[in-house]
């Protein structure tokens, strides 16, 4: 069973609820959020950040930022 | 390892001979349920992230994860089956694409050119080798014949769970990503479209098909790093026993 690549993008614009659209590959972007939640720590993005995601089996166009790349 | 994949590659085989116009998607998927169970074994998929079935049959441009149904096969289509099991722990994953009866020359090319694609990618499993020549192998033959690679969906690493790292791509430059260590045992799966890469996910939340329509096709193999290279492990004939 394949598996749904997990990708590194560009944040390109902030959305309302800590949602980010990220843009992956120069050209297919895609809506992000980061993983909050009780007992998480708070995860700065900032446009232009280079991040990791990770996408969600279920919709293609959306996925959970894993991580910040400095 | 061996045991898991061992049993994988003969339900598929079984599978593949069942496969006729007018069978259903559901009646492969009861057969392989069946088929792994008598076979001491446990569906791997079948509530892995809430997916519902042993199988993933995937028809036409339907490229990974279509969920059995009542569909029935007919004459000119093409399938992906694609299964996996857990056996004293361990797991094994594998995918053929197969013909339904007669089918046209550019899918029979299409099949051929996966299949080709697939060994061209596990002549790259060596010692000291890189993940991403496997990938690169891939893409560099599924595109000298016109088609192309789906970017959305990975290959895996597999051994006590069914996913792991590291995550194989189809595509990308080679010389990246992990070294290839003994051991390692890696599931490679190269998913090719005649037209273009695109594919999206259906309201099922799981079948995925290419965007433009065109046909695609899928096969897979667990492969073992071994010091005298790639050992397939979801070939069939190779020994169960052992490891």
């Amino acid at each position: 069973m394949a598996e749904p690549i997990a990708v590194e993008g560009i944040v390109r614009e902030s959305l309302p609820y800590a949602q980010y659209r990220v843009e992956i590959d120069g050209q297919r972007q895609v809506v992000a959020h980061t993983p909050g939640g009780p007992g998480r720590n708070y995860v700065r993005v900032l446009i232009g950040d280079r991040v990791r995601l990770e996408l969600s089996p279920k919709d293609l166009g959306r996925g959970r930022i894993v991580a910040v790349i400095k | 390892m061996r045991a898991a994949n061992a049993l994988v590659a003969e339900v598929l085989a079984e599978l593949a001979t069942m496969v006729a116009p007018g069978v259903t998607t559901r009646d492969l998927d009861q057969a392989a349920e069946k088929l792994v169970r008598d076979g001491g074994a446990e569906p791997a998929f079948k509530g892995y992230r809430g997916y519902p079935s042993t199988l993933c049959a995937s028809v036409n441009d339907q490229v990974v994860h279509g969920i059995p149904s009542n569909r029935a096969l007919h004459e000119g289509d093409i399938i992906s089956l694609d299964m996996g099991v857990r056996l004293n722990g361990f797991f094994g994953d594998s995918a053929v694409t197969v013909p339904v009866g007669k089918v046209s020359e550019e899918a029979s090319t299409l099949l051929r050119v996966t299949q080709e694609s697939l060994e061209k990618g596990i002549a790259q499993v060596k010692l000291g080798g890189r993940v991403s020549d496997i990938g690169h192998a891939i893409q560099q033959h599924v595109e000298a014949h016109g088609f192309s690679v789906v970017r959305e969906f990975v290959g895996h690493g597999i051994g006590a769970a069914l996913h792991e790292e590291p995550q194989i791509a189809n595509y990308g430059e080679p010389g990246r990503g992990p070294r290839l260590a003994e051991g390692m045992t890696l599931a490679i799966e190269p998913m090719v479209n005649i037209g273009r890469p695109a594919v999206k996910v259906l309201g099922d939340g799981w079948t995925a098909v290419t965007k433009d329509g065109s046909l695609s096709a899928h096969f897979e193999h667990t492969v073992a790093v071994t010091k005298t290279g790639p050992l397939v492990l979801t070939r069939r004939g190779v020994p169960a026993s052992a490891a």
